[in-house]
C-alpha cells in the first residue's frame, strides 16, 4: 500500500474528528443556561470557590474562539474557551451527568460500552456470517426458491425499524417464558460463574435476535448483487471453461472477488447500526450505550448526550477509516 | 391551408405533457411501482381526512374502551392502555406521519438540491467546501446528531402549544432536524447530474447570450435534474419516515399529536408486549412497514425510469 494513501485517508480521518469536536463544542455554547451552572448542576451545594474553578479549568472567562473580530481589528488568544475544550477532551474530561449524582461522564460511559460491544459485536459477527452465506447462495442459484423467499424478507425487513422487530421478538419470547428485561435477572444471585454466564445467555438471547435479523438483510442484498456481477467476469468464465467443478468456482474464484464491496458495507453500516443500537437496547432495557443515550435524552442530561454523540460519531469515523486501509490491501486497484 | 399548417407544427413539436403521457404508459408497465404507489394512494386518503372514516381523535379525555382490551366488534383493533381505540390512533397517525414525513422531504431535497446545483454548476473552492461539508455529514451517524440536535433546538424554541400550520412545534423541530441531518446523499447526486450539465452546449448558449449564473442554474440546470430530483425524493421520503418514527419512539415525539412512532413509544413504555396485547403496536407498526415498503417500490421504479445512468445500462 503506497504511502500518500494511506496519508490521505488519515487525513481525512482526523480533519473529520476535528471538525465532530468543534460541532460538539458549538453545541455546548447553544444550550439554554450558562454553561458553568450546565457542568455543575446535579451536585449540591455548589461552592463559590467549585463555580470559579469550574469557569477557571474549563476557562470560561476566556474568549469563546482562538480568532476574535471586533471594530479594532483580528486578535489572536492563545487562552480561549476552545483550546481548552480541546484539551480537556483530549484528556477524557467529558464533564457531570446531571442526573447520575454528578458522575463523571467519561465513566458512566466506559459503564455502558460492554453491554453494547457485547450485543452489537457478537450480532454482527451472526449477520455477516449469515447474511454473506444466504446472499452468496441465492446469488449463485439465482430465481431459485431460495433467492425468491430470502429477496422478499430482504426487502421486509429493510422497512422494519429495529425497535419493531424488537417489540415482536418480545412477545413472541414472553409467550414462550424467556427474559425480555435487562442483562442479568435482577437481584439474583449465582451458585458459579456457569449460572452467572448462563442467565447472560438468556437475557441475551432476544436482543441478540433482534439484531442480526434486523442486519441480516442488508448484508444478502449486497453479498448477492456481488455475486451476481463477480459471476458475469471472464476469469469466471475461463474458470468454468477449464472444467472445474462448480464448488470450486464458486469458492476459489468468485467468492474472494465478490467479498470486496462487503468490507465497506460493514463500515458503513456502522453508523447505521448504531441508530438500531439505540433503539433494540431502548425496548429490551439492556444497560448499554442506547439506553443510556435515551435516558439522557428524556432527562435532558446535555452533557452525557454529547459524550455519547462523540464516542459514536468517532468511533464511525475509526471504522470507516480501517475499511479503507482494508480495502486498499485486498484490492490494489484503490490504491493509487 | 392556415389551418393545417398549424396542425403540422402541432404534431411536429413536443407536447409539453406528452413526455408526462410516454412516462406515466412505461411506469404503469411495472408491476411492483403500481403496487407501491396503490399503498401510497391509501394511506394519503386516511391522512387527507382521518376524521371521516374514524371520527375525532381520541384522548385520554375522550376515550371510550377499557383498558387495553383484544379486539371485538366495537373496537375491531383493540383498545391501548388508557383506553382509546386502537384504530381511531393509527388512522390519525396516518395523518402525522405523513406530514412529517412529506415536509422533512421538502427539506432535505431542497438543501441538497442548491447545494448539489451550486457546487457543481459554479465549481472550484466553492465545490470543495461545500463537497467537504457533504463528506462530513455523510460519513457522521446522523441519526445520533439528530438525537441531540432535536432536544436541545425543542428547548431553544420552548415547546408549548404554539403551532405552525397546524402542526405543534416540537414536529416542527423534528422536520427541520430530519432536513438538516439527511440532505447529504441527495447533494452528492444532483452535483454528480449538474457537473456533466454544466458542460452541455446549451448552457455555454445560455452563457454566450449573457445569462448570469444565477439565471442559467434556475432556467437550465435546475429543470434538467428535476427527475432526478423526484426519484430521490421518493427514496428520502421513505427515510424521513423511518427517522421520525425512531426519534418520536425515543420520547422525541407529541403525545398532543401522535404519529405512528409515538403510539409504538406509548405501547412500549405502557408494556404492551410483554402483556402480549399485540393489537397495541402490531397495526401501527405496520403501516409503517408498509409505507417504508411502498416508498421503496416506487423509489426504486422512478429511478429506473428515469434516472439516466441507469437508464443507459438496462
Amino acid at each position: 500500500m503506497r504511502g500518500g494513501y494511506v496519508l490521505q485517508r488519515l487525513g481525512v480521518a482526523v480533519a473529520t474528528i476535528l471538525a465532530i469536536v468543534l460541532f460538539n463544542f458549538i453545541l455546548f455554547r447553544l444550550m439554554p443556561g450558562s454553561p458553568e451552572r450546565i457542568l455543575l448542576r446535579g451536585i449540591p451545594n455548589v461552592s463559590a470557590e467549585r463555580l470559579e474553578a469550574t469557569r477557571e479549568r474549563w476557562g470560561l472567562n476566556d474568549p469563546i474562539l482562538p480568532i476574535s473580530i471586533d471594530d479594532s481589528g483580528i486578535h489572536l488568544a492563545a487562552e480561549n474557551q476552545f483550546f481548552k475544550y480541546l484539551a480537556a477532551t483530549a484528556q477524557g474530561d467529558l464533564g457531570y451527568s446531571f442526573v447520575a449524582r454528578g458522575q463523571e461522564v467519561a465513566s458512566v460511559l466506559g459503564q455502558r460500552l460492554w453491554p453494547t460491544l457485547l450485543l452489537f459485536g457478537l450480532g454482527e459477527v451472526v449477520a455477516i456470517v449469515l447474511g454473506l452465506a444466504l446472499g452468496a447462495y441465492s446469488g449463485w442459484r439465482r430465481g431459485g426458491p431460495i433467492d425468491q423467499i430470502g429477496n422478499g424478507i430482504s426487502l421486509f425487513l429493510y422497512a422494519t425499524p429495529y425497535f419493531l422487530l424488537g417489540m415482536v421478538l418480545l412477545l413472541l419470547g414472553a409467550a414462550l417464558g424467556l427474559p425480555t428485561f435487562g442483562m442479568l435477572t435482577a437481584g439474583g444471585s449465582y451458585a458459579d460463574i456457569w449460572a452467572r454466564l448462563g442467565d447472560l445467555a438468556a437475557h441475551l438471547a432476544l436482543p441478540l435476535a433482534t439484531v442480526s435479523l434486523g442486519l441480516v438483510g442488508q448484508y444478502a442484498i449486497v453479498m448477492r448483487s456481488s455475486i451476481v456481477e463477480t459471476l458475469t467476469e471472464d476469469y469466471v468464465t475461463t474458470a468454468r471453461a477449464m472444467g472445474l467443478r462448480d464448488g470450486r468456482v464458486l469458492r476459489a474464484h468468485a467468492l474472494p472477488n465478490a467479498l470486496l464491496p462487503t468490507v465497506s458495507l460493514v463500515a458503513i453500516n456502522l453508523g447505521y447500526v448504531i441508530a438500531g443500537a439505540v433503539t433494540v437496547e431502548v425496548v429490551f432495557n439492556w444497560p448499554g450505550l442506547g439506553t443510556l443515550a435515551v435516558d439522557a435524552l428524556r432527562a435532558r442530561d446535555y452533557p452525557v448526550l454529547q459524550g455519547v454523540f462523540l464516542l459514536l460519531s468517532v468511533s464511525v469515523v475509526v471504522a470507516n477509516l480501517i475499511a479503507d486501509l482494508v480495502y486498499g490491501l485486498l484490492d490494489p486497484r484503490v490504491r493509487t | 391551408m392556415t389551418a393545417s399548417a398549424a396542425m403540422v407544427t402541432s404534431a411536429r413539436r413536443p407536447s409539453r405533457w406528452r413526455p408526462l403521457g410516454g412516462f406515466l404508459r412505461r411506469y404503469a408497465r411495472r408491476r411492483d411501482g403500481m403496487l407501491g404507489a396503490a399503498i401510497l394512494v391509501f394511506f394519503g386518503v386516511l391522512a387527507m381526512a382521518p376524521e371521516l372514516f374514524v371520527g375525532p381523535l381520541q384522548t385520554v379525555v375522550t376515550a371510550t374502551g377499557g383498558r387495553l382490551q383484544s379486539p371485538t366488534t366495537e373496537f375491531p383493533l383493540g383498545t391501548d392502555h388508557v383506553g382509546r381505540d386502537v384504530l381511531n390512533l393509527v388512522v390519525h397517525g396516518a395523518r402525522v406521519s405523513m406530514i412529517i414525513g412529506l415536509l422533512a422531504t421538502v427539506v432535505t431535497v431542497l438543501i441538497g438540491a442548491v447545494i448539489g446545483v451550486v457546487a457543481g454548476f459554479v465549481g472550484g473552492r466553492v465545490d470543495g467546501v461545500l463537497m467537504r461539508i457533504t463528506d462530513f455529514f455523510l460519513v457522521l451517524p446522523t441519526f445520533v446528531l439528530a438525537l441531540i440536535l432535536t432536544p436541545i433546538i425543542q428547548d431553544l424554541v420552548g415547546s408549548g402549544s404554539r403551532e405552525i400550520l397546524g402542526i405543534r412545534m416540537t414536529l416542527i423541530v423534528i422536520v427541520v432536524v430530519i432536513g438538516i441531518t439527511s440532505w447529504s446523499s441527495s447533494a452528492r447526486i444532483i452535483r454528480g447530474q449538474t457537473l456533466s450539465l454544466r458542460e452541455r452546449a446549451f448552457v455555454d448558449r445560455a452563457r454566450v447570450i449573457g445569462a448570469g449564473p444565477g439565471h442559467i442554474m434556475l432556467k437550465h440546470i435546475l429543470p434538467n435534474v428535476m427527475n432526478l430530483i423526484v426519484a430521490n425524493a421518493v427514496l428520502v421520503f421513505a427515510g424521513a419516515v423511518l427517522t421520525e418514527t425512531t426519534l418520536s419512539f425515543v420520547g422525541l415525539g407529541d403525545p398532543f399529536q401522535p404519529s405512528w412512532g409515538q403510539l409504538l413509544d406509548a405501547a412500549r413504555q405502557s408494556g404492551a408486549p410483554g402483556l402480549l396485547a399485540w393489537w397495541d403496536f402490531v397495526p401501527a407498526g405496520l403501516c409503517i412497514v408498509l409505507v417504508v415498503f411502498a416508498f421503496t417500490l416506487v423509489g426504486s421504479a422512478l429511478d429506473d425510469l428515469l434516472n439516466p445512468r441507469r437508464r443507459a445500462r438496462s
